[in-house]
């Protein structure tokens, strides 16, 4: 009798440890921009090793935190932060020169979870749908370009420029206009340069109002308009003007 | 009496610190150079205003390393992957090879001589003493578990198809919290508690509580090596039994009671070499057993 106390308490012992496991979610309640080039099976290919987060030559690349369930320590791109650079160099002459043969993350993956991506200006427009991170898409009621034809720096940024965005609809044809950025989602690898550029801010509008916000030169010269774009559009708009679909 | 003391003995140790030295310098050197130098980010990449990013060829840690796209991994992870993703990926089993191999020939020496959270638990003996001394002792008696928690996350990984035996590997641990630290200058929580509670188990609970009774990975490795051919082996005739072997092993095995008796915990031996080296008789050595023998 007493051997079989002992085995039951041990066995609820081991239950009890096994009931931990559905609270550790292998789904992950907000959407991850991944790296490019992981596909639908990323999560169960990825083991963690944090090689691409080393790999990343503009440290793009970071790691979930204990939020993401099972998902812990998977790597991410927070493009607001720091977007994918899609392993371009640009030098003084605007010319992007491509830092090694392969995307770096893809090559330092031991697994393939992130699957190798030639570094070349036309592959990286025509990557298959699945390997893509997410398309970006353009409001236009914020768009600074579109508003007050005063803006363009996603088109200008974008490192597929005029294969992923480009500098007027293919159906436009209104001339004597400056730039009117439209994403073609076809050829948009979802790097989140756009996202990462995008003056459309609520820190940006803010700093109209409040003296302590620091601006750059740059985010300066849009304030007042980024102002009145955000505050036209109302309080649940999602922010910037271009985003990725799934943020 | 004589040949005792002529007998001057090739020791392991001295080597062995030196591997941990390089493997923990290792840690530290790759992450530190693969940082992006300045801080960039505020800067348009129109502006032509990014220096040149670092772009050197050594990545990873003793869970998965890589130098100029040579690779060697941990031979659990390749085990893992394979029960949650159900298929092979080629390059991993090419890079698992060697050390599995190793593993297999030699036991786990990866505790012993690449472990760099082994490396931190043996300076830590140190601490182990004076907390003795002061009366904190460390008797907890704690089960095996290694092989429960490793079944539990390999079971994880083939039920919901995510791997994370890497999560709770503690070298990769310590070797993710260095990559984050100079990479994001940040840590994350759940890294940081798991090594913390490692070293204040390790100091309470019993020595080595975690290499030989919680780490999944290093019951892993020891499942692998369990039938290993280099093993100690003790010479009776040399014995003397001053117990000097009994009281230099962390696992707490007392290799001298492989002269009374065989129950001996292999898959506990981590083939450090403390024993033979603290033998003044020299009546441990170490010796090629076929595993047909036992």
């Amino acid at each position: 009798m007493g051997k079989n106390l002992m085995t039951r308490r041990q066995f609820m012992h081991r239950a009890g440890a096994l009931a931990i496991l559905p609270v550790l979610s292998t789904h992950n309640a907000t959407p991850v921009i991944r790296p490019p080039g992981a596909g639908p099976d990323f999560p169960a290919l990825c083991i963690r090793c944090g090689k691409c987060m080393e790999a990343c030559p503009y440290d793009s690349i970071r790691l979930l935190d204990l939020t993401a369930g099972a998902l812990v320590h998977t790597p991410y791109i927070a493009p607001l932060q720091t977007p994918c650079y899609l392993c371009q160099q640009r030098g003084d002459d605007g010319k992007d020169r491509p830092l090694g043969k392969y995307l770096r993350c893809g090559e330092a993956c031991p697994t393939g979870a992130l699957r190798r991506i030639v570094n070349d200006k036309q592959v990286l427009a025509n990557v298959p749908e699945d390997f893509k991170t997410a398309p970006a898409e353009l409001n236009r009621d914020l768009c600074l370009a579109w508003q007050y034809d005063s803006c363009g720096e996603c088109y200008y940024n974008c490192p597929l420029k005029d294969k992923a965005m480009l500098d007027r609809p293919p159906d436009y044809h209104v001339a004597g206009t400056g730039i009117r950025p439209h994403v073609n989602p076809k050829h948009c690898i979802g790097c989140g340069m756009c996202n990462f550029v995008c003056p459309v801010r609520k820190h940006i509008a803010e700093s109209v109002m409040k003296r302590e916000v620091k601006l750059t030169l740059f985010e300066e010269r849009y304030a007042g308009m980024v102002r009145n774009v955000i505050g036209r559009a109302g309080d649940g708009v999602k922010l910037p003007a271009v985003r990725l679909r799934s943020l | 009496m004589t040949d005792h003391q002529a007998e001057v003995k090739f020791k392991i140790k001295p080597y062995r610190r030196i591997i941990q030295l390089l493997v923990l310098a290792v840690l530290l050197l790759i992450p530190f150079s693969s940082q992006n130098p300045t801080d960039w980010a505020p800067s348009r990449i129109i502006q032509g205003q990014i220096p040149a990013p670092a772009t050197f060829n050594i990545f990873g840690d003793t869970w998965c390393f890589e130098i100029n796209s040579f690779c060697l991994a941990n031979p659990l992870s390749v085990l893992d992957t394979w029960l949650s993703a159900k298929v092979i990926y080629i390059p991993l089993l090419v890079a698992v090879l060697i050390p599995l191999c190793l593993t297999i020939l030699l036991g786990r020496i990866f505790c012993s001589w690449l472990c760099p959270v082994g490396f931190l638990l043996e300076l830590n003996m140190k601490v182990q003493q004076v907390l003795s001394r002061l009366g904190i002792g460390r008797n907890y008696p704690l089960k095996d578990y290694r092989y429960f928690i490793l079944s539990c996350c390999l079971v994880f990984a083939f039920i919901f198809a995510v791997p994370v035996l890497s999560v709770v590997d503690p070298p990769h641990t310590l070797g993710r919290e260095l990559m984050n630290i100079f990479t994001h200058h940040k840590i994350s929580f759940i890294g940081t508690a798991l090594l913390l509670s490692i070293v204040v188990m390790d100091s309470i609970v019993s020595s080595r509580a975690c290499c030989s009774k919680l780490c999944p990975s290093g019951g892993g490795l020891a499942l692998l090596g369990k039938y290993r051919i280099l093993r100690i082996n003790m010479i009776k005739e040399k014995c003397i039994e001053c117990g000097n072997c009994d009281d230099s092993c962390p696992y707490e095995l007392a290799p001298m009671g492989l002269v009374s008796d065989g129950n001996f915990n292999w898959t506990k031996c981590d083939n450090c070499g403390l024993c033979r080296d603290s033998c003044p008789a020299g009546a441990i050595e170490y010796t090629y057993i076929l595993p047909m023998k036992n």
